[in-house]
């Protein structure tokens, strides 16, 4: 076998150089130290044809790929540095946003929990008063066993996947440390049962103390001992477990009892995230460890809250830089619903969307400028500089080819970046107002933000009284279409016409905050408060909500149409159609806006099972040779022999003979023309053929079997024969 | 004797196969239940048929010797082809990169082998980097060396950091004062922000069958997750998803897929995979070999040594003459008569350790069913 090591990848040589080769049996090693860092990008982007188009779903229009030429590698670079700088800033800016959101949604628990800790702990502390040689002294204090609990708080995060809450508890970790606690924050994998309890406690010290253990005893007696020193005195110490049902039972047991052993002496706190219920502790940890636990409930909000305060922050007020398409949008609210519903993976699809848009669309740097006060200054400097090419690529956008506005040079491009400004802007303010409603209605503002991304919706909005037809529409099918989301605006109009006064004037308190920059819209608003407010006067209404919704409604329907609801919704409907514009209606609006949902979804679901198997079925799209037939049933022996292989064993069941596959694959082999045959049973000719005397041929053929059968191994589309059953292999994927 | 080599076989078992083989049957009964009716048809048909069956031995089988070197000289179909499509993918390493510079980890996947793409990818465009990379295809790899390494590339760039920052003290220990692979990591974690350089991990076979294991992948998933680390690595087994939980793909490694089909044989990651037509039947693995070895008294494990030191100094030779293994056996007290050293031997060939061959001297002789590598590492292993 060793005689394969010296033989050199054919194909595969052209990365690899003779000093590879020699790494091949090395488990690692060091390829290159890293070079200054003024040749970073410098050799990247050569050519941009020929199967690119098949490597990436949905590749770049073709005027992009003409406009790589070898002249402008520098200035590609640059564009490349710009591109990546206009990145960071807007994604640290959607970052910010996001992590703003999240801590402000989980503050009012976060005060909670830290309240819960300064009682506790006063109280502690008025109880027992120890000087450090008593805390140092190594055997339990005696004392009343009641009193060696360990204040416990199960936070109940709601939330199946534990993925988002490691953030919450890290951020809940911050707020303490900031609030004179000290905090460990620990999670399953340091209470595993291969490290047991000394691991635990060793992660506890080493999360405490700042500097590295340095050989230190990880014991309990070393963390008295940190505690008394003077800086650490005086505060509580906060554990807190993310993930409590993931970690080892009789270790977290053990170390639960441990700790309470100390209680008197260093003061503890427990913070236990628990996903499933307030049972969970009770069911899985023993006896003697949860009589030493104090328990207290507290509760994590649930995640669609927290989608909201999402959408309407990062998607909606931060859309100016980077938003996303109406088909992305779509798509990324069915990978929330469907895929696990944890905002994390929402957000790293948003991240990989972003870096997706900046990667691959040339001109998105000019986006950066959007978020600037004096934007239009800033493209026509930087317009000025850019070359030709630059400006061409502005030019051939596919949203700009109908502009014949735009061929009158860089003003009119200015002037369509700053109406794209602007109509974003309004789009968002509008969205903002929807927002509002769906808020008191409890709808999902994902959903709403789907359908304002809508280009269709707004082109079937154009024609004269559509959009009425297509509310009067979503009237009567209301209920139906909630539940796809379709008709979520038509719901929002409909939620005005039944709301009470009271949160109708509420509701224009706020729009008043949103519309401030649509002068003519927001003057309505005022207009509609100062009515409503009449109205207030006028009637007293102590009336219960009941009565007077059973009113309006009724009003509604009588077709009295002018009362304040009506004018509420009638407002809101003439906002729509004016101001909300989405965005993919916009001139250059490739700028800003990621649209590729095939690339996003390739990029952020592998789905290596099928796509392999794929891969080798028709490995004659990638290959794409004059030899084969592009016919996915037909074998030839100039195929690929593995997907020869993996074709053959289609035709048979859970197991394979490995007799008749060889039998099989030979007659492909040996069949000199590409006559379709019928697969998977070896032809009588073939077998007759048997006793062939052991020949090159013969050895070639065999060489080729188990090479393509190792290669299928690798791929873990087959399982290898047994002891019991040597002649059978077993395949392990079935369908795509 | 008798009930220790049972286990030894049991445990031998275990290794080779990697499956249970003594819930084949329950799992075929499952497999005709659980899958559709026409298709636990087709399965209860062919087992009807099964005595019939055709054996892999009515294949002409070629001899080992043979079919190695075929194998090691098969030309490589759509070589052309290959080159062009991996041409192709050049067109997109300035997008990789600007996605690694994202702070996502790469992820290849796609049939054929990506070693020499993604080592042409890392030597072309990760120029800034320090690149490290790491043959998880080989079951050799070990997980601290690797982490050794890295801990002493970030340390070397942290202390020149701390000698040029004044008021800074060297705070954290030395590498070489780490001891587990857990310490080391923590390590990284703990000074990889204080770095100001860029390591990239290139791994091939991330599903390797060194790295499958769940402690691996968390360390891995640590280091990954470092400011000053990036991570580019391929699969090629269909359920590599697997290994990963959703802290770990969301919040430490961070994939961007990337599917690039390449086509090229999978020469070195197959390299030791055992044959499917090996004439001999089951091959001799280190990993085999070591579970019996291990099983054995420590005598008997000194004997093998002696026998396979002989075979890596002389590796031209066809075998050690049997007397000459007793005298050199005899020289060391590890053997006191010629039964003692017959009765391991025959331990050894019972389980396909050791094979008896004629010499071209008509004398009988002894040799090792294991290429020099994996005796080497054999070897290693055993101490």
């Amino acid at each position: 076998m060793a005689k394969h090591q010296s033989s050199p990848q054919s194909a595969s040589s052209q990365g690899a150089n003779s000093q590879d080769a020699n790494h091949t049996l090395e488990p690692f090693f060091v390829l290159h130290k890293a070079q200054p860092q003024a040749t970073v990008v410098e050799k990247v982007s050569k050519s941009r044809k020929g199967r690119k188009k098949r490597i990436e779903s949905s590749p770049k229009s073709p005027e992009k790929s003409k406009r790589t030429t070898s002249d402008e590698q520098p200035s590609n670079t640059l564009y490349e540095q710009w591109r990546f700088k206009a990145f960071n800033e807007i994604w640290s800016l959607i970052q910010s946003s996001i992590e703003g959101v999240l801590r402000d949604i989980n503050l009012k628990l976060f005060n909670e929990v830290l309240q819960w800790i300064e009682d506790s702990f006063s109280e502690i502390k008025s109880n027992v008063k120890l000087s450090s040689s008593e805390i140092l002294q190594p055997y339990p204090l005696l004392a009343d066993t009641l009193c060696r609990k360990i204040p416990t708080a199960f936070v109940l995060t709601k939330n199946a996947e534990f993925v988002d809450d490691i953030q919450t508890f890290c951020d809940l970790g911050s707020h303490l440390k900031a609030n004179r606690c000290h905090v460990a924050n620990m999670s399953a994998l340091d209470f595993s049962l291969k490290f047991g309890i000394g691991g635990s406690v060793r992660s506890l010290l080493r999360q405490l103390h700042s500097e590295p253990l340095d050989g230190k005893i990880a014991d309990m007696l070393t963390l008295a001992k940190w505690y008394c020193e003077e800086e650490n005195n005086d505060k509580p110490i906060v554990v807190m477990i993310d993930d409590m049902e993931c970690c080892n039972a009789d270790v977290l047991g053990n170390f639960i009892t441990m700790l309470s052993e100390w209680v008197m002496k260093i003061p503890i706190f427990f913070i236990m995230g628990v996903a499933t219920t307030i049972e969970a502790p009770k069911n899985m940890l023993p006896s003697d460890a949860l009589q030493h636990l104090n328990p207290c409930k507290l509760t994590l909000g649930t995640p669609s809250d927290r989608m909201n305060s999402l959408v309407e922050s990062v998607l909606v007020e931060v859309c100016y830089c980077f938003s996303l398409g109406h088909e992305v949008s779509v798509f990324l609210r069915n990978y929330f619903l469907r895929h696990d519903g944890t905002i994390t993976s929402f957000i790293s699809a948003l991240k990989l969307a972003c870096s997706k848009h900046f990667s691959l669309e040339s001109v998105s740097f000019l986006g950066l400028y959007m978020l600037d006060q004096d934007s239009e200054e800033r493209w026509s400097e930087k317009f000025v500089y850019l070359p030709e090419s630059m400006k061409r690529c502005v030019l051939n956008l596919h949203s700009c080819k109908s502009e014949k506005n735009l061929q009158g040079g860089v003003g009119s491009i200015v002037q369509q970046l700053s109406d794209l400004k602007a109509s974003q802007r309004f789009w968002s303010s509008v969205v903002l107002c929807l927002f509002e409603v769906a808020r008191y209605s409890k709808m999902q503002f994902l959903d709403i933000f789907c359908e304002a991304t809508d280009p269709k919706m707004y082109c079937m909005n154009g024609s004269e009284n559509s959009l009425k037809k297509h509310f009067r529409c979503g009237d009567k099918n209301s209920t139906a279409r909630s539940s796809s989301g379709v008709g979520s605006i038509t719901r929002v109009i409909h939620t005005i016409r039944e709301m009470p006064v009271a949160a109708l004037s509420n509701l224009l308190d706020k729009w008043n905050n949103h519309t401030e920059e649509m002068t003519e819209i927001n003057e309505e608003v005022k207009k509609l408060q100062s009515v409503l407010a009449s109205v207030d006067e006028g009637k007293v209404y102590e009336e219960n909500l009941h009565n007077i919704r059973n009113r309006k409604s009724v009003s509604f329907i009588s077709g009295k149409g002018n009362s304040a609801n009506e004018k509420v919704a009638m407002l809101l409907d003439a906002m729509i159609r004016k101001y909300m514009k989405p965005l993919e209606c916009m001139t250059l609006h490739e700028i800003i806006c990621f649209r590729d949902v095939d690339v996003l979804q390739s990029g952020l679901i592998g789905d290596p099972r099928k796509t392999i198997q794929l891969d080798l079925l028709k490995c004659h799209s990638y290959l794409s040779c004059s030899c084969c037939s592009s016919d996915a049933k037909n074998l030839s022996p100039s195929m690929h022999d593995t997907s020869i292989m993996y074709k053959l064993a289609q035709e048979f069941g859970d197991v394979i003979n490995l007799y008749e596959w060889y039998q099989s694959f030979k007659t492909v082999l040996t069949s000199s023309s590409q006559t379709s045959r019928k697969k998977g049973r070896p032809s009588p000719a073939s077998k007759k053929a048997k006793p062939l005397p052991p020949s090159e041929t013969e050895a070639l053929i065999q060489a080729r079997f188990c090479g393509a059968v190792t290669e299928l191994q690798i791929s873990g589309l087959l399982r290898m024969p047994t002891k019991r059953r040597p002649n059978f292999i077993q395949r392990i994927a079935f369908g795509l | 004797m008798a009930p220790k080599r049972k286990k030894v076989e049991v445990e031998e078992e275990e290794a080779r196969a990697q499956v249970e083989v003594e819930e084949e049957d329950e799992e075929e009964e499952e497999l005709a239940f659980s899958r559709n009716y026409f298709l636990a048809k087709e399965v209860g048909s062919a087992s009807g048929k099964r005595s019939a069956a055709r054996k892999v031995s009515e294949i002409n089988l070629v001899d080992d010797q043979l079919l190695r070197a075929s194998l090691s000289e098969l030309p490589t179909k759509h070589e052309k082809e290959i080159g062009s499509l991996l041409e192709s993918y050049k067109g997109l390493y300035s997008n990789w990169l600007f996605e690694l510079r994202c702070g996502f980890g790469l992820l290849m996947y796609g049939f054929g082998s990506k070693k020499a793409l993604l080592e042409d990818f890392a030597s072309s465009t990760l120029t800034s980097y320090t690149v490290v990379v790491i043959n998880g295809y080989l079951a050799s790899v070990n997980l601290k060396q690797v982490m050794t390494t890295i801990a002493e590339i970030l340390w070397e760039h942290y202390k020149c950091k701390a000698k040029t920052s004044t008021g800074k003290k060297q705070q954290t220990q030395l590498p070489n004062g780490l001891k587990s692979v857990d310490d080391i990591v923590t390590f990284i974690v703990d000074i990889s922000d204080d770095c100001n350089c860029s390591v990239c991990l290139l791994i091939h076979n991330i599903d390797g069958p060194a790295l499958r294991d769940p402690d691996s992948q968390q360390h891995l998933a640590r280091v990954s997750c470092c400011s000053c680390i990036c991570l580019v690595a391929s699969i090629d087994h269909v359920n590599a998803p697997l290994l990963w939980d959703k802290k770990m793909v969301y919040t430490q490694f961070k994939w961007s897929w990337h599917h690039v089909p390449t086509f090229v044989p999978y020469k070195v990651e197959g390299l030791f995979n055992p044959l499917i037509l090996f004439s001999s039947g089951h091959v001799q693995t280190t990993k085999t070999a070591l579970v019996v070895l291990q099983s054995l008294t420590p005598n008997a494990q000194s004997v093998f040594r002696v026998l396979a030191e002989f075979q890596l100094a002389n590796e031209k030779e066809e075998g050690m003459h049997v007397s000459e293994l007793y005298t050199k056996c005899r020289e060391q007290f590890l053997v006191s008569s010629q039964v003692t050293l017959n009765a391991h031997l025959t331990e050894f060939k019972d389980h396909k350790l050791v094979k008896m061959r004629r010499h071209s001297d008509g004398q009988d002789c002894l040799h090792i069913p294991l290429p020099t590598n994996a005796l080497e590492k054999l070897l290693q292993e055993l101490v």
